[in-house]
């Protein structure tokens, strides 16, 4: 009420300012849903990230196999005899011994190709890490996108709150004037009408409220989501690189010795030095092959719990949606239900206004 | 400078750059013939590996450090490098995407450096780190004869890097196991797995030594065997942080030439000074004198202990055919000197091309 004792009934002609465009269930279904596609098309990456994975580590684990079985008859292992089977065994891929089988191929070559092979596969899995990275940096960019939403949405829940507070106010002034006139008198109508404005108000706006106060919150879930899925990203794209970076310096430093030792092998019989050097090969596949296969691992346990969590955010969305309109139903049932009394009561009384229901009160 | 690993070398990205000029110009300046890897090729590596440190792909430049050549693990990288370029170029965001997303974070400047890397280099010829050929001269089947001439391109395990060419005949029979197999339509051959694993072996051998192995061969006539040998190339390089980079570890007669000119008039060289050498040998029946031209390499009569000089000699009878040993150099003008020391303690007289580089 103003000073002079009169009701400010300009609150009804304000034009609430909420910023961005109109919300409405449909709108902000629909957004949600945008913001979700980033999501699902990072989680696409992954997939694919998935299915090379497991490509690679086949592949890893078929020349690790052929690195291991001429280690292990290197140092005897590999036979129920021992060292001397394995020797002989291993002989026989050794060119030039005439008391042996003669091998078709040189060692030298075969540890020059094998190391090309290694640090082909080493290379492939260091491939993931700027992918992962520059995914990384999309969902920074999304959460900031989904940040200035979630603000937005914030702040005109405010501005939707205030508004209603202030319509409330205007609402029990405007029933307390009413009191006081006499029942169906002209001024006491008026009243009345000023009151239905004010409800259509409230209703449009505690709608907003409640628009603005759930979208919010499923920008908040939204963004807790995003930032689970580039934690995800950003750890395995810091593991991808520790991973890989120790695999490739391990080979980077073994390529001399390799080659010398290919050399000296086809030369003569150089057995331990010759395992040593796959074994450094070996080595550095094994540490790339256990990455990808702990990657699967991750993956597994990882990826298809964010997928479920989503798909569970996108239950919740839907539910949350569903009872909003559920919501907004029941409401304009009871308006509707309102009207129905009053025309019933109106009815009843033979044609005299009748003491009015509020609806939805 | 130390040792980074077992006859390993490397340079940081500035000083890679400075020592890719200079190994690029000195492959230039060498004017080599095809008895040498495809210097083509060779090219390409040296401006492969140029191009990934100017886009930054990595972060040192690993060269054998006896031969003061690139590695192994050098040459592998831009090969598998090319081999993922396609693959990797798919997966890729569009340039243009990555080029406006370049300042907004480090991984977009760095896939777009990837980019134009892997672009450029999907196309190029790169040195193999080996490659047999196996081509079909001439093919008489009345005769059952075929003449051949097998390649083999291959990084040495000496750090060297060498190209073979062996031309021989071989006449089938039933009973013989052919060392050189040709398809159905006498068009394409292939050397079988025991004979290309013999001539790998034995690339490190002189031409001599290989023409000798091979002769002795049933049913193959050798005609001419040659090698031509890149390396090595020795270097003084001041570097970017103010030190001086060099081989390290060069070996035999020229290392220690080298360590002792390093210690003298190199001592107070300012600008980068280098020695390359590139060395031919070449055993063949239509050779009219047999020399050496090489100071680092003198024929093996020359230096085969007198045991063994009678079987030498006899072996020699056998098999009608002369060799001839040559070596260039390449050259800063503060090495000629060292290079005439070497042909005049050898008897011999050597192309020294100038090597020319800018300071700084």
């Amino acid at each position: 009420m103003s000073a002079d004792g009169k009701i400010g009934l300009d609150i009804l002609s304000r034009q609430v300012a909420y910023s961005g465009e109109g919300i409405s269930v449909k709108s902000l279904e629909a957004e949600i849903h945008q913001e979700r596609t980033v999501q699902d098309n990072k989680v696409g990456e992954l997939k694919e990230l998935r299915e090379r994975n497991v490509e690679i580590a086949g592949a890893m684990t078929e020349e690790l196999k052929k690195l291991r079985k001429f280690s292990d008859y290197l140092d005897g292992t590999a036979t129920k005899d021992g060292f001397w089977a394995g020797f002989k065994e291993i002989m026989s891929f050794i060119p030039g011994l005439r008391s042996l089988a003669i091998s078709q191929r040189s060692i030298e070559e075969l540890l020059k190709q094998q190391y090309q092979v290694s640090a082909r596969r080493v290379k492939e899995a260091a491939e993931y890490v700027d992918h992962l990275k520059q995914s990384e940096q999309d969902l920074y960019k999304e959460i900031d996108r989904i940040n200035v939403k979630i603000v937005e949405m914030a702040k005109n829940e405010q501005v939707a709150l205030d508004y209603v507070l202030e319509l409330r106010e205007l609402e029990t002034e405007l029933k307390a004037q009413e009191q006081a006139l006499t029942a169906g008198s002209v001024e006491a109508r008026d009243i009345q009408a000023q009151i239905d404005k004010v409800f259509a108000r409230l209703s449009e706006h505690s709608s907003n409220v409640q628009l603005y106060g759930s979208a919010e919150e499923r920008y908040v879930s939204l963004k807790a989501n995003t930032r689970k899925l580039l934690e995800t990203i950003r750890n395995l794209g810091q593991d991808i690189q520790q991973y890989t970076t120790a695999a490739s310096i391990k080979l980077d430093m073994a390529s001399a010795q390799i080659q010398a030792i290919g050399r000296a092998a086809d030369a003569s019989v150089v057995m331990l030095e010759m395992k040593r050097s796959l074994d450094v090969m070996t080595e550095s596949m094994n540490v790339t092959t256990q990455f990808v296969s702990d990657t699967q691992v991750f993956f597994r346990s990882n990826l298809d719990t964010l997928m479920d969590e989503l798909d569970t955010f996108d239950e919740t969305t839907t539910k949350v949606l569903d009872e909003n309109l559920a919501k907004s139903r029941e409401i304009e049932e009871q308006r509707i239900q309102a009207a129905i009394d009053k025309a019933m009561r109106k009815s009843e009384s033979g044609g005299a206004p009748a003491p009015e229901a509020t609806p939805g009160t | 400078m130390s040792l980074v690993a077992f006859n390993t070398q490397q340079l940081a990205p500035v000083d890679a750059q400075r020592y890719l000029q200079i190994l690029e110009r000195s492959l230039r300046s060498a004017r080599l013939n095809n008895s040498f890897p495809d210097r083509r090729r060779l090219s390409g590596t040296v401006k492969a590996l140029q191009r990934a440190f100017e886009h930054e792909i990595y972060d040192q430049l690993y060269l054998d450090s006896r031969v003061g050549l690139p590695n192994m693990a050098s040459f592998t990288r831009v090969v598998t490098d090319q081999e993922m370029a396609a693959d990797s170029l798919s997966r890729m965001s569009d340039r243009a995407e990555l080029e406006r997303r370049r300042d907004e974070a480090p991984v977009f400047a760095r896939m777009a450096d990837k980019h134009d890397y892997y672009s450029w280099l999907v196309d190029q010829e790169l040195a193999p780190v080996d490659l047999h050929r196996v081509l079909l001269r001439r093919h008489d089947p009345s005769s059952g004869s075929a003449s051949f001439r097998i390649e083999l391109t291959k990084l040495d395990g000496s750090g060297l890097y060498m190209h073979l060419t062996i031309e021989l005949t071989q006449v089938a029979s039933a009973w013989r196991r052919k060392v050189v197999d040709l398809d159905q339509d006498g068009e394409s051959a292939a050397a079988n797995e025991a004979f290309r694993t013999l001539i790998y072996r034995c690339a490190a051998l002189d031409a001599e030594s290989l023409f000798i192995r091979l002769h002795g061969i049933e049913g193959v006539t050798v005609e001419r065997v040659a090698r031509g040998v890149i390396g090595p190339l020795l270097f003084r390089l001041p570097t970017a942080a103010g030190g001086v980079a060099t081989t390290i570890e060069p070996e035999g007669h020229l290392g220690r030439l080298w360590q002792h000119w390093l210690a003298g008039d190199g001592a107070s060289a300012s600008g980068p000074e280098v020695l390359a050498t590139f060395a031919s040998d070449v055993a063949a029946g239509d050779i009219r004198e047999e020399k050496s031209n090489d100071p680092l390499g003198p024929l093996l009569s020359s230096v085969i202990e007198d045991k063994e000089r009678r079987r030498y000699e006899a072996m020699r009878e056998r098999y009608p055919f002369k060799v001839f040993k040559d070596r260039k150099f390449v050259a800063t003008r503060g090495l000629k000197g060292l290079v005439k020391v070497l042909g005049d303690a050898a008897g011999t007289r050597n192309l020294v091309y100038d090597l020319r580089l800018p300071r700084g």
